[in-house]
């Protein structure tokens, strides 16, 4: 098909629209113009860079022994490598900062970061503003898996790379409950949407089912109850720099498969038949960000029980922020998540220190107000 | 390019069990223009959805420019075919000009970055769809027309060289209708592209398309217009229904130039011609319930002149049995007033709707008059006068919509030659009953 324009007023009316900066130019398609997320990106995103730093030096900052922000930054960025600060401050400030706190402080920023990219593969995978990254079972698979883990005689004896066996039960359960509501969902081999939710729902309520018949049935179920409250209250648990290379890899990867995904997700905006008509394999492109994020989900719930509220709203604001782009979407909503958990994590082991509040409790009461706030100021424009 | 840039080989489809299409053959050649026509179900939706290559055939084969459609990976075929979706609902606030952009989808490489002349083909599919302006909108925000200007704009930056569109007019009011087809027929010529349209409006259809497919399941007719459009053809694949508006022969190929009576189809099923009885002046919808009381009471009416576009003009070609055309926002012509004058005395009695009155249609007030003064009935409709008006009110309301300045003093003389005010369309047809029962 040839592709010059009919119209002969078409160029002009291009120009208009696009290159107006260079009045002497052929017309040409306007580069850069393609919707006004992008020029807010390039603010955002530095924006979003210093903000988590920010963050992360706060978090390493503020805990049971204070060390100066400054201090904090100048230790940080001489653990990157890139830096060289003259050590001015005592050692045991390096091991507290290096060694004790920030294994926990990364695996908050991970957890944030792959609780945001996971919302945002949902809501954009299933079209609807109420999905969350714990809708396909993986949240009732967690639990039970560490339910069961309990079963177990050794189950705070045994680790592996410093993970418990429960972070391993759950990591697995995540991710089996999400295999088994994609399998009940799919017929023919087609997985309608609505299908994956109705999976979703029914195959939460069984999980949940189970794991209070294994809670009832046990005899120590006082302190299991006590146990699994706290557990699925939410809350950062890294101990070794091992654990946050073993996320660390796992959400490395799912957020670079929701890289390469993002694309396919806006098409997916306009529906599963058009976006078959626009040339994707629809059925393979939705198993592989149902995978990715039920991937990204069971690596931050292996660390972090249940943290609510994130991956449902992190896309949310930056949806507002940024428009519905996949391509800015996801990323921001990365750095989005990490910079809320980190700070959520921080307030919930600072405000009634020495005490330590379930952090997800901490991302509701945060986020929640913050985020009806942003809502109301942006009133019509947000149709989701 | 191939010579043939589409063709259904013996294809049959099932939907689990029950048959869509059954055995259906055609070939269609590049940069042809060809309709789909049939009652709902008749498989119209499957035909283009195997084309795209998106639902396999049950038996026979589909092919795409030599390769079978379901075959060819999505991406590939998706470059060859772009189809424009009837209905559309989008989740999320995108910019029209990011849906546009969607279009290149089956171009791009792995990161689905645009490259230049991925711009180049966004621009000229807004260009060439008329919606630049409306690029930076969102595309939730946008109007029927324009939202279907948008899928067009989307299609056509694919690039494809078939261009599938189910049922590109419904929802549409007639401007769009007729600006849309325009554009595809635009489209066709100076571009080549091949188009395969499902269509629901039979008289578009004969106005745009040089070749019909009639179907219902299997392929009825297939030919221009004249040969699809059989009116026993017609009836049997549409049940009775369809006989309203359309004519058998060529003259269907409707929507005649300006003055022309426009000889409708009998309403009644059992096909047998009848004579107007009440001519109806009407525009800007002021006559849409009447028209539709007097169909209901089986009152067969003539109405206009009517701009096409007018939506009183869609109704009129609907439910009368004939209608006097004018062509979009012109003043009444010559022949539009001969012709108004002539179905005034052929029909014998005239319902002068509320319109607005100007210099471009005052005329028709005369043309009433000397009907109501040699012998016809006139019934002046005002239903914003009160429920019993009078003459003062009446002419209150005429002054109000009067901008030729002739208004109340035409409606004066008027009643002065016996016109009757009725209040509701109601009242009209109480009125009317009696005219009907004198001819009978």
């Amino acid at each position: 098909m040839a592709r010059q324009t009919l119209d002969p007023a078409a160029p002009a009316q291009a120009e208009q629209n696009g290159a107006r900066a260079g009045a002497a130019t052929a017309p040409r398609a306007p580069r850069g113009k393609t919707g006004w997320g992008w020029t807010r990106a390039v603010v955002a995103f530095p924006a979003l860079l210093l903000a988590l730093l920010g963050s992360v030096v706060l978090a390493e900052t503020f805990s049971s022994v204070y060390i100066q922000p400054i201090v904090t930054a100048q230790v940080l960025l001489n653990a990157t490598g890139l830096f060289a600060f003259p050590r001015t401050w005592p050692l045991t400030d390096e091991t507290i900062l290096l060694t004790l706190r920030l294994p926990s402080v990364m695996g908050a920023v991970l957890v944030g970061a792959a609780l945001g990219v996971a919302g945002a593969l949902l809501q954009g995978l299933l079209r609807n503003p109420l999905a969350d990254p714990f809708l396909l079972g993986t949240s009732s698979g967690a639990a039970l898996g560490a339910s069961a883990a309990f079963l177990l005689p050794a189950v705070f004896a045994t680790s592996l790379l410093g993970f418990s066996l429960l972070a391993g039960s759950a990591f697995l359960g995540a991710l089996l409950a999400a295999a088994l509501v994609y399998m009940l969902a799919t017929r023919h081999g087609r997985t309608p949407v609505v299908s994956l939710l109705l999976a979703g729902v029914a195959v939460s309520a069984l999980l949940s089912a189970i794991q209070t018949l294994i809670i009832i049935f046990n005899d120590r179920q006082g302190f299991l109850i006590r146990v699994l409250y706290l557990w699925v209250a939410g809350g950062i648990r890294v101990g070794t720099w091992e654990q946050v290379w073993v996320v660390g890899a796992l959400v490395a990867l799912g957020l670079l498969g929701a890289l390469l995904v993002a694309p396919s997700l806006d098409v997916f905006a306009l529906g599963e038949e058009m976006a078959a008509h626009l040339g994707l394999a629809v059925e393979r492109r939705k198993v592989a960000v149902v995978a990715l994020a039920a991937l990204l989900v069971a690596a931050a719930v292996s660390i972090s029980g249940l943290v609510g509220f994130v991956g449902l709203v992190v896309p949310h604001v930056f949806r507002i922020l940024l428009g519905p782009r996949h391509r800015l979407l996801i990323p921001a909503s990365a750095l989005g998540g990490a910079i809320f958990v980190t700070l959520a994590d921080l307030l919930a082991r600072t405000i009634v220190a020495p005490a330590v509040l379930p952090l997800g409790a901490l991302t509701a009461l945060v986020g929640g107000p913050f985020f009806l706030a942003l809502l109301r100021s942006a009133g019509r424009r947000y149709q989701w | 390019m191939s010579e043939t840039a589409l063709e259904f080989a013996a294809v049959s489809f099932a939907y689990r069990r029950a048959l869509a299409l059954d055995d259906v053959s055609f070939r269609v050649t590049p940069g042809a223009m060809v309709g789909l026509l049939g009652p709902n179900g008749a498989g119209k939706s499957t035909i283009l959805k195997l084309a795209a290559g998106t639902l396999r055939p049950s038996a026979g084969r589909v092919c795409l420019l030599a390769d079978e459609a379901s075959r060819l990976p999505r991406r590939e075929a998706a470059r060859r075919v772009a189809m424009v979706p009837q209905e559309f609902t989008v989740q999320f606030p995108y910019s029209v000009r990011q849906i546009v952009e969607m279009g290149r989808t089956p171009r791009l490489r792995l990161l689905g970055t645009l490259r230049s002349e991925d711009h180049a083909a966004v621009e000229s599919a807004l260009a060439t769809t008329e919606i630049a302006h409306l690029a930076g909108r969102a595309f939730q925000e946008l109007s029927g027309g324009e939202r279907q200007r948008a899928l067009l704009a989307l299609a056509l930056a694919q690039e494809g060289e078939i261009l599938l569109l189910d049922e590109p007019t419904a929802h549409l009011d007639i401007r769009w209708q007729i600006e849309t087809l325009e554009l595809l027929r635009r489209l066709n010529a100076e571009r080549g592209l091949t188009i395969l349209a499902a269509l629901h409006d039979l008289n578009l259809a004969a106005r745009y398309f040089s070749r019909l497919i009639l179907l219902n399941k299997r392929v009825v007719a297939d030919g221009p217009p004249s040969r699809a459009l059989e009116r026993e053809l017609l009836a049997s694949v549409y049940g009775a229904a369809v006989t309203v508006g359309v004519l058998g022969g060529e003259e269907h190929l409707s929507i005649l130039p300006p003055g022309h009576t426009w000889q409708g189809a009998p309403s009644s099923l059992d096909g047998k011609s009848s004579a107007p009885v009440v001519h109806v002046l009407a525009g800007g919808g002021t006559g849409a319930l009447l028209m539709r009381a007097l169909a209901d009471a089986g009152i067969p009416f003539s109405a206009g002149p009517l701009n096409i576009g007018d939506s009183d003009y869609a109704l009129a070609e609907r439910l009368a049995v004939a209608c006097i055309v004018e062509p979009p926002y012109a003043p009444v012509s010559d022949a539009g007033l001969a012709a108004a004058g002539e179905a005034m005395r052929a029909a014998g009695a005239v319902l002068l709707c509320p319109i607005p009155l100007g210099a471009g249609n005052v005329a028709l007030l005369d043309l009433a008059r000397s009907a109501a003064q040699s012998g016809a009935r006139v019934i002046l409709l005002e239903p914003e006068a009160g429920s019993m008006p009078d003459r003062e009110a009446l002419l209150a309301r005429v002054a109000a919509r009067d901008y030729s300045g002739r208004g109340p003093a035409l409606y004066r003389a008027l009643l002065e030659a016996g016109a009757e005010i009725a209040a509701m369309p109601t009242q009209t047809l109480d009125l009317l009953t009696g005219v009907r029962d004198g001819l009978t």
